[in-house]
């Protein structure tokens, strides 16, 4: 196979520490990248990310107070930022390699540990390359999400390079619940005894026992993980998510709670929080989580309206409980205020904000100030900025007027 | 008065020191970037040796600790044995080369084993950095799979374990502590299969006369 060429390549360097950065930079110049771009934090990687396309990104894990370097990379991946043919490396120091390590949904494609030479980099970089290119015709599927296609091709892959056997079985077993074939994927992942000692392939059976219903199962094996790996997080979100499935709606909210002390700087799991504590009618706990939520979406690729609303509808909520703070109040206004500024825009958006902002002043008895919102709200819909109310609201709109 | 928990204390200590290092190497990168005058440059890769030695080291302290206090927890992996020791030859080639010795690894192209990276890489260059103590001309590693086991072996043509422990013991208190073959001990012991765990054997070198370590990790 031929050494893959730098020449043709673009680079996007992400390191916050500036001594780092430059040398870095010197060495990825030496290696003869076609051009490199860099970012000296997370959001602003992303904003380049949305715009251009690297061939490698070469990222450190810790970035300074913002997102790290694994948030980083779950979020863009999530997001199909970046394809599944661009390599992904990332530089952790001893301790948060196992950090990145643990985190077995979003794995970078290769970790290198700091300190390192330049001629370690540039080796690392072509071996993780040359597998790329192995793999090419499989990562190009995944990014078509045509997954029919990547197990063949992985099945191809597998048979002539016994080596990357492991890492195609993987492909095809998550290939395979993409198909919602869980079975024939559960047999994929319980194939190999001894890739049973693997977390991907024990949370890849797990993940099959959930969507086959087998939810006792799922739940061992998920707790099981959550054992075997306490930087596993993800494992959690799934622990939780099976026993919803088993109505055991307390025992699910303990979990998350549990998880987003142990990072509680992702966003998803915020919101997850958030929704399941509204269930169980913890409203305090959901209040709590959707504000967390609103502040980590600001600079997320998940930004969008339904975060905010829902921290809105949470302090309504609160506020039907009886007496509430009156920075409960305060933290309404704040998100609200947000939601003008940056969903205005969707008529949905301004109806629902106006509803809850009705249903909070109810819920205050200050009938005044929300017959007042009513009127706007319906200023807003005869000039056609809102959406016209929905059977939904109308009962809504009923049942605090009643 | 609480009680202090000096191995914790110790263990960041440690790290502190490490991420120090760290930033003291990416200043040899500039250095090495000068062209320095012949005797300069051999300076510099002795220096540029010895800190990376030192950095390992205290990796493997690290690991033992955590090893020894339970807070570790094993990645198990499929690897291919060929990239593995091909990646530990190049980082540990310019140790060897510096003494003047060989240091080569022969394992079969096919070759895969489960087992965690990170601390079989600790395990291996506590291994070679010891082997490269002892060895007159040349350091092997060899692989392969035996009874179910991940066969490493470190293999050196130096004086082999029992003389040299001889040797130690009349010296008394030589450099060697023993502590990287606890570390590897521990290492092994932690990568567990069924109720199969790993374990480390200390033999006489077949191949080349001297000292092998042998781990054995179960598949």
């Amino acid at each position: 196979m031929n050494k893959p060429n730098f020449s043709d390549k673009k680079a996007l360097l992400i390191e916050d520490m500036a001594e780092a950065r430059i040398m870095q930079k010197k060495m990825l110049n030496d290696f003869g990248f076609k051009s490199i771009e860099i970012a000296m934090k997370a959001e602003s990687a992303i904003e380049l990310l949305r715009t251009q396309s690297y061939d490698v990104i070469l990222s450190d894990y810790n970035l300074g107070n913002g997102k790290d370097g694994q948030q980083l990379l779950e979020e863009v991946r999530h997001s199909h930022l970046i394809p599944n043919t661009s390599t992904y490396l990332m530089v952790t120091a001893e301790t948060s390699t196992e950090m990145v390590m643990g985190a077995i949904e979003y794995s970078p494609d290769g970790y290198i540990t700091k300190p390192f030479s330049q001629a370690m980099l540039e080796r690392r970089l072509l071996k993780l390359m040359m597998n790329k290119e192995q793999l090419l015709e499989i990562n190009k599927a995944l990014d078509a999400s045509d997954y029919e296609k990547a197990v063949t091709e992985a099945r191809k892959v597998s048979k002539e390079n016994p080596t990357l056997a492991s890492r195609c079985n993987r492909i095809i077993g998550d290939s395979l619940i993409s198909l919602e074939k869980y079975q024939e994927a559960l047999e994929v992942f319980k194939a190999c005894r001894k890739e049973s000692r693997m977390p991907w392939a024990v949370f890849g059976e797990a993940k099959c026992h959930y969507f086959l219903n087998n939810v006792d199962k799922a739940e061992q094996k998920f707790r099981q993980l959550t054992l075997d790996n306490k930087f596993f997080v993800s494992a959690y979100d799934w622990l939780a998510k099976t026993l919803v499935k088993k109505g055991e709606l307390d025992e699910a909210q303990a979990i998350l709670v549990d998880a987003v002390g142990r990072s509680p700087k992702n966003l998803k799991r915020q919101i997850e929080l958030g929704k399941l504590s509204l269930e169980v009618h913890d409203n305090l706990m959901a209040e709590m989580s959707f504000r967390r939520a609103v502040f980590l979406a600001k600079h997320s690729c998940f930004n969008e309206a339904d975060v905010y609303l829902q921290h809105m509808t949470s302090i309504v909520a609160l506020a039907r409980e009886g007496d509430i703070p009156s920075r409960q109040i305060s933290n309404f206004q704040t998100t609200l205020e947000k939601v003008h500024q940056s969903f205005f825009n969707s008529a949905k958006v301004r109806s629902e904000s106006y509803l809850l902002e009705m249903e909070l002043y109810a819920a205050l008895g200050d009938t005044k100030t929300m017959h007042q919102i009513e009127e706007v709200w319906n200023n807003d819909i005869e000039s056609g900025q809102a959406e016209p109310i929905t059977p939904a609201a109308q009962s809504r709109i009923n049942q605090i007027k009643s | 008065m609480q009680k202090i928990d000096i191995s914790t204390i110790l263990a960041s200590a440690i790290h502190e020191s490490k991420n120090h290092l760290g930033t003291i190497l990416y200043q040899l990168e500039t250095l090495k970037r000068l062209n320095l005058p012949t005797d300069g440059a051999m300076a510099l890769r002795k220096v540029e040796e010895g800190m990376k030695q030192l950095n390992d080291e205290w990796v493997e302290y690290l690991y033992l600790y955590r090893l020894a206090s339970d807070g570790y927890h094993v990645h198990y992996e499929c690897h291919s044995i060929d990239e593995f020791l091909d990646d530990q030859v190049f980082a540990l080639m310019p140790s060897a080369s510096a003494k003047g010795l060989q240091l080569t690894y022969n394992v079969s192209q096919e070759l895969t084993g489960i087992f965690d990276e990170r601390l079989l890489t600790a395990v291996v260059s506590t291994a070679v950095y010891n082997a490269l103590r002892f060895a007159k001309n040349s350091i092997e590693i060899n692989a392969a799979i035996e009874n179910d086991y991940l066969v490493v072996s470190i293999e050196d043509d130096g004086k082999g374990f029992e003389k040299t422990a001889q040797e130690e013991d009349e010296l008394l208190f030589q450099t060697n502590t023993g502590l990287g073959l606890y570390f590897a001990e521990l290492s092994a012991n932690a990568h567990k299969a069924d109720e199969r765990s790993g374990y480390i054997l200390k033999q006489t070198s077949d191949r080349i006369g001297g000292a092998k370590l042998a781990i054995y990790l179960p598949q």
